[in-house]
């Protein structure tokens, strides 16, 4: 009887061996064989300090106003929109940079407009020279896709030196939230997104979208390298980055999937 | 052996279970999306519904998050700037610049960009880079300097106890912050004034909606009334040429009788002159 119950407890024991480490490697393999030090080596030499979130680049589709949902839709657009610009700026913060906050980078934003284009292309060492601005981020919103149970959003993610002009971070990535429904196919949204909502004060539809961005803006600038105040920054070297494009999979139990593109491969 | 064998691997399991549900839970938790400091809600409520009425929530907000901050000693970078910021679009120049100047001590990369907040909101205070708790600290800072630096002043009395009944806290202070409290104060008078101001606005939106309904009932009755009264001209107009035209008619017919009663009157004047000169011809035969 205890000779019975030792091998069924050994076996258990091997059984969630067996499941940690195979969750292990499954992280592990789920991301990109490069580097963090091979990834981003110029942030690594350019140790940039002060960052500024340029103005969201939203280039969104919107409804045209036939009926009252199609305010509705838009509102809900405009504010995912402004949560997904005002959500960047914490995983960047917690990595140690500095980063001015919403209103402040208003005031700046007023004194030096740039279009989307403008900030890729022309010389932006003026922010470098007259703020003390060391890289900008710019953040371009490509459009929003919701089908029967999955909402989808298209984000680019672009850093570039204000001191020598180069492209410090650029990645593509497709987002895409996956709701359960009911036995009547009914959709049930989230706890997370209920409680999003009522914190908000805004439609669960709103904050099912503002959520989506916000764990997108935490998977995507979390892989930066940690900035020259916190401690990890000479040791994450090593840890697997992410690639410059890839798709991202929310799943109903929050857990989060990286998907490689073809556009990678 | 058995026995401790068997020990051994429960306690493997255990913690194996225990290790794989810990790195689950975390990972679950690193995309939960916490904020940074203050409530994104209020500044996402400032940025949608940009009103003095959130924009006074979203500083208090800021200052209470400053205060958690300080007494925790969880500084974020630009905390103390976003609370400037807030209080110079609200007004509070004096505090703003306080709270700029202290951002700049805490973090001095921010200088440039905090400069040119102070250039943009407060173009006076640019080289205000002391805090000034009050009008005459800046004074009191010089006067100080002054105390300390030239010798010659030293031995006058009077003036270091002055100086000193001035210089409390703020000129002897080397950190930024303390143990000091940083809730918007507002005297009664300020608080009736907000207070005014928001009624003003509710009262200016709720005006401006009674005001826009008003018009578009005002623009409902005009049209109909314009419309009335262009029916009405038309059938006017309708009606005189209907009478014009029959009084030209009946012209026309009052002529065409004269005409007729002329011709007939004609006629039976050659038929008697005829008549006359037949019975004259029949006369001379």
């Amino acid at each position: 009887m205890e000779s019975k119950h030792h091998n069924r407890t050994m076996m258990l024991s091997r059984v969630s061996l067996l499941v940690l480490g195979s969750y292990f490697i499954l992280c592990l393999a789920s991301c990109s064989s490069q580097k963090k030090l091979d990834a981003y080596s110029e942030i690594y030499s350019e140790r940039p300090q002060v960052l500024y979130i340029a103005p969201l680049n939203d280039l969104s589709m919107r409804h045209a106003f036939r009926t009252i949902d199609d305010s509705i839709y838009n509102l809900s657009l405009n504010i995912a929109a402004k949560h997904l610009y005002l959500s960047a700026a914490d995983p960047l913060i917690r990595h140690g940079y500095y980063l001015p906050g919403p209103l402040a980078s208003a005031q700046i934003a007023a004194t030096e407009w740039r279009t989307g284009k403008q900030l890729r292309n022309d010389d932006i060492k003026d922010y470098y020279t007259d703020l003390g601005i060391d890289a900008v981020l710019f953040i371009t919103l490509h459009g929003w896709n919701a089908t029967y149970n999955t909402w989808t959003v298209e984000v680019e993610y672009v850093l570039r030196s204000a001191r020598t002009g180069n492209e410090l971070f650029h990645v593509s990535v497709n987002a895409m939230k996956v709701l359960n429904t009911d036995f009547k196919g009914k959709l049930l949204p989230l706890r997370e997104d209920v409680d999003f909502a009522r914190r908000y004060g805004c439609d669960v539809e709103t904050a099912q979208r503002c959520r989506l961005v916000e764990i997108l803006n935490q998977y995507v600038l979390k892989d930066l390298p940690s900035g020259l105040k916190a401690r990890q920054h000479t040791t994450e070297g090593y840890i697997p980055s992410h690639p410059e494009f890839f798709n991202l999979k929310i799943h109903p139990d929050g857990s989060v999937q990286m998907l490689k593109t073809e556009l990678y491969e | 052996m058995e026995c401790k064998r068997h020990i051994k691997a429960k306690k493997l399991s255990c913690i194996s279970l225990i290790a794989f549900s810990s790195y689950f839970l975390l990972s679950l938790t690193a995309c939960s999306g916490e904020y940074v400091g203050v409530s994104r809600a209020d500044v996402l409520r400032y940025q949608t519904v940009p009103t003095y009425g959130a924009l006074h929530e979203l500083a208090t907000s800021y200052a209470q998050s400053l205060n958690d901050a300080v007494r925790v000693d969880t500084l974020h970078p630009g905390m103390y700037a976003e609370y400037g910021v807030a209080l110079a679009l609200m007004g509070h120049t004096g505090t703003a610049c306080r709270m700029l100047n202290a951002e700049m001590k805490a973090f001095p990369e921010s200088r440039g960009l905090v400069e040119r907040i102070k250039k943009r909101l407060m173009p006076d205070m640019l080289f205000d880079t002391l805090a000034t708790p009050h009008d005459t600290a800046n004074l009191a800072q010089l006067a100080s300097w002054a105390y300390d630096s030239i010798t010659a002043l030293k031995p006058l009395p009077p003036v270091a106890p002055v100086i000193d009944s001035t210089d409390s806290v703020w000129i002897s202070q080397q950190t930024p912050v303390d143990s000091i409290e940083y809730p918007i104060r507002l005297t009664a008078t300020q608080k009736r004034e907000l207070l005014e101001k928001q009624q003003a606005e509710e009262a200016a939106r709720q005006q401006h909606v009674a005001d826009s309904i008003a018009a578009v009932k005002q623009a409902t009755i005009d049209a109909r009334k314009q419309a009335q009264a262009d029916r009405e001209r038309e059938k006017k107009e309708k009606e005189q040429a209907r009478k014009a035209e029959q009084k030209a008619r009946e012209q026309q017919r009052e002529e065409e009788r004269k005409q007729k009663a002329a011709q007939r009157e004609e006629e039976r004047k050659r038929k008697a002159a005829e008549r006359e000169e037949a019975k004259n011809n029949k006369k001379k035969n």
